[in-house]
């Protein structure tokens, strides 16, 4: 008789099983990036745009020092009103308990950083996910389909980073407050080493595509289907232990390109490993290396409306201390258009590190950049549409140097 | 909603803690505990991991191990908790053995071997869904309708989303559950073994 009664329930949880199922949402193509109100952003950023008449040189500015002696992990989402919001980690060290998530925006108008302040310190948010945490990290900002800001970022309880798990907060005012954090579960292993830091991919239905990735048994991609503050759906975009850090590029509703961060052994080719996805990203396959050096350090990279690619990255084997941005589109192959930062006469001991990039546009022409310069400091630089439209038009007229590489 | 839910993880959390402590004393213990002691003895602990204590430390002794182990499956909770508070046969060996299959099954290809991803079906999998029901079967027709009972309760927390997880598999699978299996598989193969021998030397001829 009891055994009948289980079945009964079993059956019960069976039609309520499959109905959940039923209620899951179809995987939607990718939301194509339609040009900015591009005439509103450029009235809001005079002094941005007008440096010079003609082509108006890169801006540099710093991001705002908030007292501690180690930053890293900048990334930047466009506001609403024209003006850039920035976060960032800081600490004593990377990884203490000290480490803060910081924010500030940049007022295009005096080209200048807001103060700080905090949007997520360790205990503030140990205690709203009623867990220990020992660490924060990595903090990647999204904008909602309705218009509220997301930020995902890295959180970890036991061990390095590899023992990362992935949290969101939201703010219904573009960033000054944020909501209690909310985790994000990726993986059946304690949810443990899910990391983010590159920005995500909106789909047509309003839900968000995170690029994130696992570094711990296994080092590779994931692509997260991301619903308010939590994991819907996920798919694999690399396997084994040589690909981290996706940075994804959407060429049309249902195909995209997927640059890596290698973390491949000593005796393996220090490349820019590749996936691809034609059914927007329900799917990914390995189609072997951009031939542009990687030293195991991340790239940053920023589809713009002229249909250029800009990649920003360190094109060296080993050590971080040159910084370049690349260009390429469906033409020409991908060219150094400006070297950033460049420590190679330095000794080994003096050269800088110049890391973490990460590249947005506010009207689809233009490009900020943030990046770690030492360790100390965030850099920000600005490169206006008129320049970038230039070294776009440039391209053909310049040396290639780097052709594509079929998969081994 | 975020609120309940991370009460709830620390309140299960809590129980879980209290619940293994008091199995520990009890095998600790020389005689068996009664059903009221184990319950007044869970209750206590439970609380004591469930409120902050403060003295310096700044959160619930629970969410210090929910910081480690993130959260239990629903399947590893019942499974624990009703082995020390009802009186119900021993989990058959037979599930351990199957427990232990899928687990080396699914474990290193949800952690990155290959490009397919079994983690990935507990989303919204149909045949993977139907799998479950049938495993849930299976235990019933073997006459284990606590384990029906225990995967239907899994299965109804994923349909409610009553963790943090969107994911099947968090409900019905951790690695402590697989672990548990694994170890008690050796025991009684162990046991087995040790009986084998005991009852050779006791009915040895001559």
């Amino acid at each position: 008789m009891s055994r009948v009664i289980a079945l009964c329930f079993l059956l019960l949880a069976a039609v309520i099983g499959f109905l959940h199922i039923d209620s899951r949402p179809v995987w939607a193509p990718f939301a194509i990036n339609t040009p900015a109100p591009l005439e509103e952003v450029l009235e809001l950023q005079p002094s941005l745009k007008s440096k010079s008449p003609s082509v108006p040189s890169p801006i540099t500015t710093w991001l705002p020092d908030t007292g501690a002696a180690s930053v890293h992990a900048a990334s930047l989402i466009a506001l609403k009103d024209g003006a850039v919001r920035a976060f960032w980690f800081a600490g004593s060290r990377e990884g203490a308990a000290d480490v803060s998530i910081y924010t500030a925006t940049l007022d295009p108008k005096s080209v200048s950083w807001s103060a700080p302040t905090v949007v997520m310190d360790r205990v503030s948010a140990e205690k709203a996910l009623s867990r220990y945490i020992a660490k924060l990290g990595n903090p990647v900002p999204a904008r909602m389909a309705d218009g509220r800001l997301q930020l995902f970022f890295v959180t970890v309880s036991i061990g390095g980073w590899a023992g990362s798990s992935i949290s969101s907060v939201i703010s219904d005012d573009e960033g000054l407050t944020w909501s209690a954090p909310q985790r994000l579960i990726t993986s059946p292993l304690i949810n443990l080493s899910t990391l983010v830091k590159s920005p995500v991919v909106p789909f047509t239905d309003g839900r968000l595509g995170l690029p994130a990735y696992h570094e711990w048994i296994g080092r590779f991609g994931e692509f997260l289907r991301v619903e308010g503050g939590q994991v819907i759906d996920k798919r694999r975009m690399s396997s084994g232990r040589s690909s981290i850090q996706p940075l994804v590029f959407v060429s049309s509703a249902q195909e995209a390109t997927a640059l890596f961060r290698q973390t491949r052994s000593a005796d393996q080719q220090k490349q820019v490993p590749v996936s691809q996805t034609q059914n927007a990203g329900q799917s990914w396959q390995s189609v072997g290396d951009l031939p542009i050096a990687n030293p195991n350090s991340a790239v940053a990279g920023l589809l713009l409306n002229d249909g250029a690619r800009i990649l920003v990255l360190n094109n060296i084997e080993t050590g971080r201390y040159r910084l370049v941005i690349m260009m390429s589109d469906a033409k020409s192959q991908w060219q150094v258009i400006e070297v950033l930062e460049d420590d190679e006469a330095l000794s080994d001991e003096q050269r800088k590190e110049f890391s973490y990039p990460y590249l947005i546009s506010v009207d689809g022409n233009d490009a900020h950049l943030v990046y770690t310069w030492d360790r100390k400091k965030i850099r920000h630089r600005y490169f206006s549409g008129a320049w970038l439209k230039r070294a776009h038009d440039q391209l053909a007229a310049t040396e290639v140097v780097a052709t594509p590489e079929e998969s081994k | 909603m975020n609120n309940l839910m991370q009460t709830l993880a620390l309140v299960e959390m809590s129980i879980t803690c209290a619940v293994l402590i008091t199995m520990l004393l009890q095998k600790m213990s020389p005689q068996s505990f009664p059903l009221l002691a184990k319950l007044l003895l869970v209750l206590i602990l439970a609380n004591l991991f469930f409120w902050p204590l403060g003295l310096g430390i700044e959160l619930p002794l629970s969410a210090y191990v929910r910081g480690v182990t993130g959260d239990l499956s629903i399947v590893t909770m019942l499974l624990l908790w009703t082995s020390l508070l009802l009186a119900s046969r021993p989990v058959p060996l037979a599930f351990k053995f199957a427990l232990v299959f899928v687990a080396i099954g699914f474990y290193p290809f949800a952690l990155g071997l290959g490009m397919t991803d079994p983690y990935a079906w507990g989303y919204g999998s149909i045949p993977f869904f139907i799998a479950v029901l049938f495993f849930a079967l299976l235990c019933g027709l073997a006459n284990w309708s606590k384990g029906v009972w225990i995967i239907a309760i899994a299965i109804l927390a994923w349909a409610a989303h009553w963790h943090e997880s969107a994911n099947l598999w968090d409900y019905l699978l951790d690695p402590f559950l697989a672990i548990w299996a694994l170890v008690a598989i050796f025991g009684a193969l162990f046991r087995r073994r040790r009986d084998k021998a005991r009852s050779g030397y006791l009915f040895r001829p001559g």
